[in-house]
């Protein structure tokens, strides 16, 4: 009996070893805080047939958080760290930084991955996997484009903030949300928009207003820079390649066809008829496209049909608003500067011959039979061309401010 | 089998027990009775010996005997000694020593409690009880008259479970001033008390206090089971008792609870607990007690139930953070650090910069300068008391961040810990976790997250296989009985309490009569009309 009741107690310790044992495989991957170099951005480029991959690292002890340990570290070192390495492959330029830097490269909290215009020529399908794949990447960084070196931008300081990653990613965020210019592009969005139907996206331009870069901590003490960060145009991939860019303008218009405004400013003339002057504000404050496409025996009609209303802000003619009809006048007035818009930026796009606005996925939805036969055909191309816009703009002013005189009207009174 | 084993084993191991002798008669002759008991008891210097005859009684020889200090003197004087000693004249000149013991029992002592002994075990007995022993010649029995009065503290609040508003009156030291504080309060003839004497050197008093017919005749089995089955030589504190009772003697978690507080004894014999009072420590038990009876406080009920709740609330919350806080900024700062956002990621690794130590080895360097901290501010002298809290302010926060020997953060996370341990309203609960945070950091500082949420998931098997005296550890949660979640993550308000909240203990459920809300007279005029009206 005893006997038995201690080999019981010895079975007990035996199964409990495997368990200690557990704790030790644990601490394979751990890190320490000062042992991470915590990146907030990257950049790659295609150069002498080799990637080139620029990291962005935060410097924690330049005081980025306010207040240091109790390392060393003073207020005038850089808030972030830069630093290029090339491989044959992405991952191979990544494991390269090791060589140079003290510390392990920790992508988790990068907020922003900005693309040279070779790369983007080149094609970003590597990069795209590499983001799906990777453990520690992630695909919601934002996702920028830069003319030449796009390295570059990342070394460019920033005021009011001094983590230049997380600065591009609020800026771009706040774009979208108060200008509705651009859209903001994620990496998992960009590789959705490659894989549906059409098979094509835009990624908002980055660049730098001056020729300078400003990337010593010194010269961040001047309060207007000769040289800041600046959205510029919308690059368009077809594929996986760059085909082309859209303009500012052009690029408005596409985010009224592709239903993306949240909030807009459009600027319009207040007495069309008499004057082309723009001389009126209007903020569009809600806006719903909606796209239905049409077989009209040879091609597709594409009905797009905007509604929006909004606040006047700003009129410089003179001006009764208690009269509807100076009102609706507005409204037609505003209408037909969305619809040149539209109309413009429809245009490039057909020229570019990339299906940015998504009618591929509209027509797939709507009319299933055809898309199967166009894409047995492999014609989305030469469809594509033949697609005829038919936009419809219903803009409702909702409210006009605090005063029913525009102030001009009130002088001449 | 196992059984007779463990007997065996019992016969084996308990050279004590054979050692008690059997009990001794008394003898007829006065000399030899008082001769041995001041063998038994030696030469102690408190033990008085009073001897006298007295002629009327037909010069009877008697002896006193009493212990100084235990008794109250001034009875002994004017109740014992003065009718005793008094000449009287006997209704017949001679008195038969027989007759003579009856009378003096039944006419001569005016006092409360008189006992009749005939071994000297049980004489003894009384006799450190402060009972005044009176020895006959010629007779082998004795009388114990009750002459009790000992020096004693009086009652005061209680200075480890306060209260803003409440009782502030708390037990003493004495086994008979606590139960006649539950007398008090629960003025009714099911009010039960059992007394029992544990501990063959202490001979301490312990009094089962229990509502009948509320309290469970099977926990009720089982505790008198359990106090009769303690064989030891000493009961100081009601932690003895509680350690030799209590289910699962290796968990860290307390199945009984303790108090100081008279109200909270009689809040819980109410709800079908039984107390137990332990005769020289102001601490009594409760029991039997589930992991949340320990996060209510007697001040929940004398404060609203809004308040209350909100505070049951914190007080789980910082029953996690106490336990798990220390544990998860280990794990996510050298595991998880992608799980922060990036701005305190910066800010934290800035602390970090300078420190040289890992973040466990920081963590546990500062957690247990708490310990040390705390367990210092316990043993210190009162008056030095203020200088442990200035050195623990200035070792724990500012001076180790200056010397960089620990990051800012860890110093709120400490101290934040520190804090919540003690929102906890049951010191024993409270310390449990002291214990589980330390393994909780080892295991978040080898396994991360994971650690973290296996050994939650191993600790609540624990919990849930626990049973005190019978009752699951976790009911009512498991197992789930919605009605008596009515005091557990929140109080709600006492009229819709018609429930006991404790669970299946007793056979009386309901404590009071439904609809009870407070209510305009016509709404409950009308009320009344309408069910009238339904029910005719």
């Amino acid at each position: 009996m005893k006997e038995q009741k201690h080999c019981i107690h010895k079975l007990r310790c035996l199964l409990l070893l495997p368990l200690l044992s557990t704790l030790l495989s644990g601490c394979w991957d751990d890190r320490e805080l000062s042992e991470l170099g915590i990146a907030s951005g990257s950049a790659y480029d295609w150069e002498d047939n080799q990637w080139k991959a620029t990291y962005q690292i935060i410097n924690p002890s330049s005081g980025a958080s306010g207040m240091g340990g109790g390392g060393g570290g003073s207020s005038s070192s850089p808030p972030f760290l830069t630093f290029a390495v090339k491989g044959k492959t992405i991952i191979e330029a990544i494991q390269r930084t090791n060589l140079t830097s003290v510390r392990e490269l920790f992508t988790s909290h990068s907020r922003i991955s900005i693309l040279g215009e070779s790369v983007a020529r080149r094609g970003v399908n590597q990069i795209i996997d590499l983001f799906l794949r990777k453990q520690d990447a992630r695909d919601t960084v934002y996702v920028f484009i830069a003319k030449g070196n796009a390295g570059r931008i990342l070394d460019q300081l920033m005021q009011l903030t001094k983590n230049q990653g997380a600065g591009i990613q609020l800026m771009i965020e706040q774009e979208s949300k108060l200008l509705s210019y651009y859209p903001s592009v994620r990496m998992f969005e960009l590789a959705m928009a490659l894989s549906s139907e059409s098979g094509s996206a835009v990624i908002p331009e980055i660049r730098l207003t001056g020729k300078d870069i400003m990337d010593e901590t010194s010269e961040t003490g001047r309060t207007d820079l000769p040289s800041r960060l600046v959205l510029g145009r919308l690059a368009v991939l077809k594929g996986e390649k760059m085909v082309g860019w859209l303009s500012q303008k052009q690029a408005f218009g596409l985010t009224f066809i592709t239903s993306k405004i949240k909030m807009a400013n459009i600027s319009f003339a207040t007495h069309p008829q008499t004057s082309d002057k723009i001389d009126g504000s209007f903020i569009l404050q809600k806006s719903a496209t909606t796209v239905h496409p049409i077989w009209a025996k040879d091609h597709f009609i594409m009905d797009v049909n905007i509604k929006g209303s909004g606040v006047i802000t700003e009129i410089g003619s003179a001006m009764d608003l208690n009269d509807r009809a100076s009102i609706s006048q507005m409204e037609k007035s505003i209408e037909n500067h969305v619809l040149e818009l539209i109309e413009n930026s429809w245009q490039t796009v057909k020229q570019l011959n990339a299906d940015v606005t998504g009618f591929a996925v509209k027509i797939h939805r709507s009319d299933r039979k055809r898309w199967k036969q166009i894409k047995k055909d492999k014609s989305w191309d030469t469809v594509f061309q033949q697609i005829e816009i038919r936009p419809h703009v219903s803009i409702k002013i909702e409210r006009m401010g605090l005063s029913n005189k525009s102030f001009k009207s009130i002088e001449q009174d | 089998m196992k059984k007779k084993q463990q007997a065996e084993r019992k016969k084996e191991s308990d050279p004590e027990e054979k050692s008690i002798p059997a009990p001794l008669q008394l003898n007829a002759s006065l000399e030899a009775n008082l001769q041995e008991i001041s063998k038994r008891i030696g030469q102690s210097s408190d033990v008085v010996f009073r001897r006298f005859t007295n002629e009327s009684l037909s010069s009877l020889s008697l002896a006193f005997i009493y212990i100084d200090g235990l008794v109250n003197s001034e009875i002994i004087n004017r109740n014992l000694l003065q009718p005793l000693m008094e000449t009287f004249t006997l209704k017949s000149d001679s008195i038969a020593t027989e007759a003579a013991f009856s009378m003096i029992k039944d006419q001569m002592l005016p006092v409360g409690g008189v006992k009749e002994g005939q071994t000297v075990e049980s004489l003894l007995g009384l006799l450190f009880e402060g009972y005044t022993l009176i020895l006959f010649d010629g007779i082998q029995r004795a009388l114990a008259a009750d002459t009790a009065g000992w020096e004693k503290r009086s009652i005061n609040e209680p200075t480890s479970q306060g209260v803003i508003r409440g009782p502030k009156e708390g037990f003493t030291e004495s086994m008979r001033t606590g139960t006649s504080m539950l007398r008090r309060r629960l003025k009714t003839s099911d009010l039960r008390i059992e007394e029992y004497k544990i501990g063959q050197r202490t001979q301490t008093g312990i009094a089962l206090v229990y509502l009948n017919g509320l309290a469970s005749e099977s926990v009720l089995a089982e505790i008198r089971r359990r106090l009769n089955s303690i064989n030891t030589d000493s009961i100081l504190e009601s932690n003895y008792i509680e350690e030799f009772i209590q289910d699962g003697g290796l968990t860290p978690f307390p199945t009984m609870q303790n108090t100081e507080r008279p109200d909270a004894i009689a809040g819980g014999i109410l709800e079908g607990q039984v107390g137990i009072i332990i005769d020289g420590t102001p601490f009594a038990l409760l029991a039997p007690s589930t992991f949340f009876n320990f996060f209510q406080s007697s001040e929940d009920y004398y404060q609203r139930y809004d308040i209350s709740s909100f505070l049951r609330l914190i007080r789980y919350s910082a029953f996690f953070v106490s336990m798990l806080l220390p544990a998860l900024y280990i794990a996510v700062t050298t595991f998880h650090q992608e799980m922060l956002p990036t701005t305190l990621l910066i800010s934290l690794a800035a602390q970090r910069e300078g420190v040289p130590l890992p973040a466990l080895a920081e963590a546990l360097l500062m957690e247990l300068t708490f310990d040390v901290l705390r367990e210092a501010g316990v043993r210190m002298p009162r008056t030095i008391g203020p200088a442990i809290s200035i050195v623990g302010a200035l070792v724990l926060g500012q001076a180790a961040v200056q010397a960089g020997l620990v990051s800012a953060a860890m110093v709120i996370v400490v101290s934040f810990t520190a804090i919540s341990n003690f929102v906890i309203p049951s010191l024993a609960i409270a310390n449990s976790i002291r214990l589980i945070r330390f393994a909780m950091m080892l295991i978040a500082a080898s396994l991360g997250l994971f650690g973290i949420m296996s050994s939650l998931i191993v600790l609540l098997i624990h919990m849930a296989g626990l049973r005190s005296f019978g009752v699951p550890y976790l009911s009512p949660m498991a197992p789930m009985t919605p009605r008596y979640l009515k005091d557990i993550f929140i109080r709600v308000p006492l009229w819709d309490m018609t429930t006991r909240p404790m669970t299946n203990l007793g056979k009386e459920t309901r404590r009071q009569a439904s609809n009870q809300k407070p209510k305009p007279q016509e709404d409950q005029q009308q009320q009344q009309n309408q069910q009238g009206g339904n029910s005719s």
